[in-house]
């Protein structure tokens, strides 16, 4: 004990020392219940939450597990408080859970009345719950499991969901190795799940419900397929545009029995039913004449199983509608659980608890996705940019600073720098994306890009045809662009960590040749751009990425000295 | 309290109060005095008198604020039991059910003679505390309660009726006989045994039901036999004979002897340390902030003293903490004398000199000092926030939050929690243990919470249970039990026992990629104090989480320190090369950080007119003065403005001084001198530190209680001579004939009247109510000088009836009138004898 790889604080963080010999037992035994905060090179942050805790007991941990895990790898005596706290919050989980009960259907049961008592008291659950049947049970309306789910856990007494699953209409699927081609070039190999991946569909299905995390690259969509296998069932696939729709179907027609007739599309441009069918989030967010028109497609079959890709992106008005779903299975795939509009807790009490989670070190560690190399190129602005960035409005000064012109040049030049690879320059404003195409002689894929110009360019990207590629926010998400080793962000929107995370996925797929990966970002300094910069910056370097600011003036000698 | 004595042919006792005290040996009364201080001082001039003040209300009821539940069940035994024939100590255990129930708490089962034991320890302390005294014999004890105890304890002592009037009690042969097996119930009317056991237990007072009830003719009945007794038209009682009996001669249903032991949770001994270190290291960490943010702006006091209520919410956000915690920072603060008012005109809370012996202390060091100071505190920082009687907001550091009573309370809760070592306690908990040890002077139990709180946050106690720099706290001499003490405890065991409590020091910082650094431990100064300076806090406690920004960098760089330094020092810290980014952060805030530039000059000219400061610079006659041309109008000076100012007006320029303000001055701003620590003692504020030297400075070592009781020895010796002059002298006044001493008997000394005659041989009010007292219990006459509403004096002879609350209800049987007199006119008492 007195040499541990743990630090416990009294804040509810969890320091966790990697070079310590027990460092990897420790995190393995810790990463049930505590949330990975940062992962720098040294000292890694977790967190004790509310959600994470009782992310814990839905996966059959108890507090004294916790408190045990703690005592045996903390290096300094546990403060006393936090581990009452812990047990407290610990207990909270489970007594309430929804079952379903033989005469009165979907009912709230408690183990202790007092909590009954206090939940059904506040004004939050009126409505969603029905007539007592005695002191430990009340009625809930089968329509608002979720919502009662989602107030339990807003009154800190989160329900377990015991009530069961709707078996869905049957239909087989099965994994396919070796893959069945797409293109006539392609060759077919055999290929098997990782062993994470089988763990995270081994993890949901054992479950129920819930989330999987896993980073980008790491092969989300494959753990979707294998839950789609293991499920034989009709499935709903959500995922955010139409481009990812048709890299789920190519995938899935690839890895899986499917055939391309038994997936259908349901999008702004086809709206197919099929046994599998993958919707986007934006049609069925679509309103006309104020209600959703395109609800029936919930209800249109009996799903077995609901798939929401990329999970941290899922529109609030799609909680709502999900609220209703709630007897069918969900699984949730997220490079992150983190919700820029902090609706965490939403997607812990409507899709359920946190399954698997990986850290994308380890998975890196692995072999799966490519190492990189995270640099800060930044520009001094020349005196006259200064001038009139200085004496902007506030509004307008963050697209002075990103697109200062200077960073054309050094965009070249980062791209002169690798010649071999392939590269990816994303951006966010038009304007300069237009003339980075220009200068670079390099393709521009933008919103307005059409779905088939956008799929060419990519599949000329991804064999080798183009080497360079000017994209602005349409590829921040779900585009598979393997070999795209190089990103050079010029300007981003106001430094969201997530945007990070899916653009520092572009390149994280893994190489063939095992190369670094390159992630550049363009910064003008003592600007705003700047501190966005810096959001940027701690994300990646929690995340446990080397990175470097470097000078543009220096960038030239950075790299004949690499 | 009946003092006929037992039958003829009994041994010998004394037979009053007093006379047991003058039995008692030189031991016996310093005893005595030991157990009731109050007895002491001032010092009582004869035995007499010392009786006669043990036997008054207020030592009385002080006596009994102090006495814990099993001495009060004794008592209250002994006053129950007092008709039914002479009362030892194991009748009273009998009575309190020390023979049946083992008391609580205690080590196992079937320890009764250890409950008797306890019982006849309780009783000889009472009677060394004269709280009872022993009419009877060593073989054939009779205890009493000291006379007006009866008073005291209150109407129905025990839930026990008053006593049956003599002359009321029916045919003897039919009334049920304490001693007796019991009343004969049988006999009872219809639902008078429910009446009587609902009344058993007390209270003995019963309403009496509506006319037509079955209860009611059972109450009638009851009456009618003379088992119940009206009191009025609507209430009976049930008299205490009888109550007795039907307790089967018990006064107590069980027997509390030993004190309660709440359960509590148990804390291991290294948890409770562990807590109470990081709690202490919190509290120094508050002190040193709130001397910083008090140094830069010192917060006035109040008009009326105290800190403002704004002033005290803007140094809760100074530390960052709540305002009741605040509260007690700021007042332990000025307890242990780091801050103080400074007596200014207006006045204002300033750091004293003691801060700067602070700045050098280590973590323990500074924890002892704040520990020492809050020992013997009397402030009550809980109150601060609540509003008194005016219904005026009680301010922190306010005068009026002096309590004499603190420390003593503060020892008996650390105490109650040393009793049970290992064991968390709540607030119900410590007050069930303090409600048994005086139950008729229970704590208030805001004050109780408040000490327990404050206990914690100075990590006294950690997780609920007293640590081990608690026991240490504990373990310091009490300067009230032990007045030689030094007023400040020496700090230094106290700090040894803080210091191993502490997590070791870590003299090593973590660097990493993304600007966080950590240091695994708690930080040595020399680190604490460069990441402070460098760096944000992000997390405390075991470890130490910093994050370095530019804000952070930049105050590092004001400091003084270059980038270059910085860097230095944190490589040598730090285990692993300074990361890229961190050290790119601080090498680009050094960058822009020197963009703006600062030069030493010791003065400075300007002027809104370039051509006044025109040839200044390069002027010879004004070489001297070092002066360098910043702009056209303004010039940087080497010399201090005084001497700058002079050189220019012999030039012939009508300088002025100006302040940092830019507005023009007269004198030179200076910034004010930290207090000098206790300088001066008319200016301490209330809050200043409050000396730990008893008030009172009377010596209350044994030695001096021998000393006194050897003086009233010799007076009680001296006082039948006394009275032998005293009598001539009043022979020889024909219009006061003083009547003859009372002729004592053999065996019957008691009314020894110590005279006392104010005008001439100085006030003896003790002799005087003890005289009253014992004509009171004799129900004799006594000749009364008093002054008279007129201021004259009058001599009347009065038959005292009731001497209570400073009055004395008394029969002129000349008159035949009642009358009323204050205790305080009256100027001396003689018994009346014939």
């Amino acid at each position: 004990m007195p040499d541990g790889p743990l630090i416990v604080q009294s804040d509810k963080s969890i320091l966790l020392e990697v070079d310590h010999p027990r460092a990897d037992d420790a995190r393995r035994a810790i990463a049930p219940f505590a949330e990975l905060e940062r992962a720098p090179e040294h000292i890694h942050t977790y967190r004790l939450t509310s959600l994470g805790l009782w992310n814990a007991r839905a996966a059959g941990h108890d507090a004294e597990q916790v408190v045990d895990t703690l005592l045996e790898y903390s290096r300094y005596p546990v403060p006393h408080a936090l581990l009452v706290d812990l047990a407290e919050t610990m207990g909270r989980y489970g007594r309430l859970t929804l079952a379903t009960h033989p005469t009165h259907g979907l009912v709230l049961q408690a183990t202790d009345r007092a909590v009954l008592a206090e939940v059904l008291k506040s004004k939050r659950t009126a409505g969603l719950v029905g007539e007592r049947v005695d002191d430990e049970t009340v009625v809930v309306h089968p329509s608002e499991r979720g919502h009662l789910k989602q107030v339990l856990v807003k009154l800190g007494w989160p329900a377990e969901d015991l009530a069961g699953y709707v078996d869905g209409e049957k239909h087989p699927i099965d994994l396919a190795s070796p893959t069945t081609p797409r293109t006539p070039t392609e060759e077919p190999h055999t290929w098997e799940m990782r062993p994470y991946q089988a763990q995270a569909v081994d993890g949901f299905f054992h479950g129920g419900s819930g989330v999987v995390v896993l980073p980008c690259g790491a092969g989300k969509t494959i753990v979707g397929a294998g839950a789609m296998a293991r499920s034989g069932t009709t499935t709903l696939i959500l995922v955010t545009n139409t481009v990812s729709a048709r890299q789920w179907r190519d995938e899935l027609v690839r890895r899986t029995t499917l055939t391309e007739d038994e997936i259908g599309e349901y999008s702004g441009s086809r709206k197919e039913i099929k046994p599998v069918t993958i919707a986007t989030y934006q049609v069925l967010t679509t309103k006309r004449k104020g209600v959703y028109s395109h609800l029936e497609l919930l209800d249109a079959r009996d799903w077995g199983l609901i798939l929401y890709d990329e999970v941290h992106l899922l529109p609030a008005p799609i909680f709502r509608m999900t609220a209703d779903l709630q007897a069918r299975r969900r699984l949730g795939l997220t490079a992150t659980l983190v919700r820029e509009d902090g609706r965490e807790d939403e997607v812990f009490s409507l899709i359920g608890p946190k399954r698997y989670d990986a850290p994308w070190k380890d998975i890196e560690a692995q072999g799966y996705i490519a190492p990189a190399d995270c640099v800060e190129v930044r520009l001094t602005l020349p005196e006259h940019e200064r001038m009139l960035y200085a004496t902007a409005e506030p509004e307008d000064k963050y697209r002075l600073a990103a697109c200062a012109p200077g960073k054309n040049r050094v965009v070249e030049q980062i791209v002169a720098s690798h010649p071999d690879d392939q590269v990816l320059v994303i951006g966010q404003y038009l304007d300069q994306l237009q003339e980075l195409s220009e200068h670079l002689d390099a393709p521009l894929i933008t919103g307005a890009t059409t779905v088939r110009e956008r799929q060419k360019l990519f599949a000329a990207f991804r064999e080798g045809e183009i080497s360079r590629l000017v994209v602005s926010k349409v590829a921040n998400f779900s585009i598979d662009l393997p070999e795209a080793s190089v990103a050079v962000q010029v300007s981003g929107s106001f430094g969201s960590r997530q945007e990070e995370a899916q653009r520092l996925g572009r390149v994280m797929r893994p190489k063939a040749d095992g190369r670094t990966a390159h992630f550049y970002a363009v910064v003008a300094r003592d600007t705003v751009d700047q501190d966005f910069a810096a959001h940027r910056q701690r994300f990646l370097a929690e995340q446990g990425y080397a990175y470097r600011i470097v000078d543009a003036e220096d960038l030239g000698a950075t790299d004949t000295a690499r | 309290m009946a003092d006929v004595p037992d039958g003829a042919g009994a041994p010998a006792g004394p037979l009053t109060f007093t006379e047991s005290l003058r039995s008692r040996d030189d031991a016996g009364l310093v005893a005595l005095l030991r157990a009731r201080p109050d007895l002491a001082t001032p010092s009582p001039s004869t035995l007499r008198s010392l009786a006669a003040r043990a036997s008054s209300r207020t030592s009385l009821e002080r006596a009994l604020a102090h006495a814990d539940a099993r001495t009060l069940q004794v008592l209250e035994a002994v006053l129950a039991l007092a008709d039914a024939g002479p009362v030892g100590a194991p009748e009273v255990a009998r009575a309190v059910g020390a023979d049946d129930v083992d008391p609580p708490g205690g080590p196992e089962g079937s320890d009764r003679p250890d409950a008797r034991a306890a019982v006849a320890q309780v009783v000889d302390d009472a009677l060394a505390a004269g709280l009872l005294w022993d009419a009877g014999t060593p073989a054939r004890p009779d205890l009493r309660v000291c006379p007006g105890l009866d008073d005291a304890l209150g109407p129905y002592p025990a839930g026990l009726g008053p006593r049956r009037d003599p002359g009321a009690r029916p045919d003897p042969s039919g009334v049920p006989d304490a001693r007796a097996a019991g009343p004969r119930l049988d006999d009872l009317p219809r639902g008078g045994r429910e009446v009587l056991e609902a009344l058993a237990w007390g209270p003995p007072v019963g309403v009496v039901p509506a006319p037509g009830t079955p209860a009611r003719a059972a109450v009638d009945a009851l009456v009618g036999t003379g088992l119940l007794q009206r009191t009025d038209a609507r209430h009976v009682v049930l008299p205490r004979d009888l109550g007795l009996a039907l307790r089967g001669g018990r006064t107590h249903r069980s027997p509390e002897l030993a004190p309660p032991r709440p359960a509590g949770r148990a804390i291991g001994a290294e948890t409770a340390d562990t807590e109470s270190a990081s709690a202490a290291l919190d509290l120094v960490r508050y002190v040193d902030l709130l001397v910083a943010a008090w140094e830069e702006t010192p917060p006035s006091v109040l008009r009326s003293g105290g800190l403002g209520v704004r002033e005290l919410r803007r140094t809760a956000q100074a530390l960052g903490c709540d305002e009741p915690v605040a509260a007690f920072v700021v007042e332990l603060a000025a307890t242990a004398g780091v801050v103080a008012d400074d007596g200014d005109a207006p006045p204002s809370y300033r750091p004293t000199t003691v801060a700067d012996t602070w700045d050098d202390l280590d973590d323990a060091d500074r924890w002892a000092l704040l520990a020492a100071a809050w020992l013997p505190s009397r402030r009550t920082p809980w109150l601060v926030g609540s509003r008194d009687e005016k219904g005026t907001v009680r301010a922190a550091l306010a005068p009026d939050l002096h309590r004499a009573w603190v420390p003593r309370l503060r020892r008996h809760v650390l105490g109650v929690l040393a009793a049970q070592p290992g064991t968390a306690l709540d607030l119900d908990a410590v007050m069930a243990v303090l409600r048994w040890r005086t139950p008729r002077t229970v704590p208030p139990e805001q004050a109780v919470g408040g000490l327990l709180a404050e206990a914690a946050l100075l990590g006294v106690t950690g997780a609920g249970a007293l640590s081990g720099p608690g026991r240490a706290l504990l373990a310091q001499p009490d300067p009230d039990a032990a007045p030689g003490a030094a007023p400040l405890p020496a700090a230094g065991g106290l700090a040894g026992a803080m210091r191993a409590a502490l997590p070791d020091e870590v003299d090593e910082v973590l660097l990493q990629g993304d600007l966080t650094g950590i240091v695994p431990g708690r930080p040595s100064q020399s680190l604490a104090r460069l990441l402070e300076r460098s760096a944000e806090t992000e997390s405390r406690g075991a470890a130490t989480t910093v994050r370095f920004s530019t804000a952070s960098v930049t105050r590092a760089l004001d400091h003084g320190t270059t980038a270059d330094e910085l860097l230095a020092d944190l490589a040598h810290r730090s285990r692993v090369p300074v990361p890229q980014p961190l050290a790119y952060l601080v090498r680009d805030t050094a960058r822009r950080h020197e963009a703006v530039r600062v030069g030493a000059a010791g003065s400075y000219v300007r002027s809104a007119d370039p051509t006044t400061l025109a040839g200044l610079a390069e002027d010879p006659r004004l070489a001297h003065l070092g002066l360098v041309r910043l702009a056209p109008t303004v010039l940087a000076s080497s010399v201090p403005a005084g001497e700058l100012h002079e050189a220019l007006r012999t030039r012939g320029l009508l300088s002025a001084l100006e302040g940092p303000d830019g507005r023009v001055l007269s004198a030179r701003w200076r910034r004010p001198p930290r207090l000098e620590r206790d300088a001066d003692p008319r200016r301490r504020g209330p809050v200043a530190r409050v000396d730990t030297a008893r008030v009172e400075s009377g010596d209350t070592s044994d030695e001096a209680r021998a000393a006194l009781v050897a003086r009233l020895r010799a007076t009680d010796r001296g006082e039948e001579t006394a009275v032998d002059r005293l009598a001539a002298r009043a022979a020889a006044r024909p219009s006061h004939a003083l009547g003859p001493e009372a002729d004592a008997g053999p065996g019957r000394s008691a009314p020894r009247a110590g005279t006392s005659r104010p005008r001439h041989g100085g006030p003896l009010p003790g002799d005087t109510m003890a005289v009253l007292h014992d004509a009171l219990r004799d129900g004799r006459s006594v000749w009364i000088e008093m002054v008279g509403p007129r201021g004259a004096l009058e001599r009347r002879e009065l038959k005292p009836l009731r001497l209570d609350g400073g009055r004395l209800r008394a029969l002129d049987p000349v008159r035949e009138a009642e009358l009323t007199v204050a205790v305080h006119r009256i100027a001396g008492v003689e018994p009346a004898d014939g």
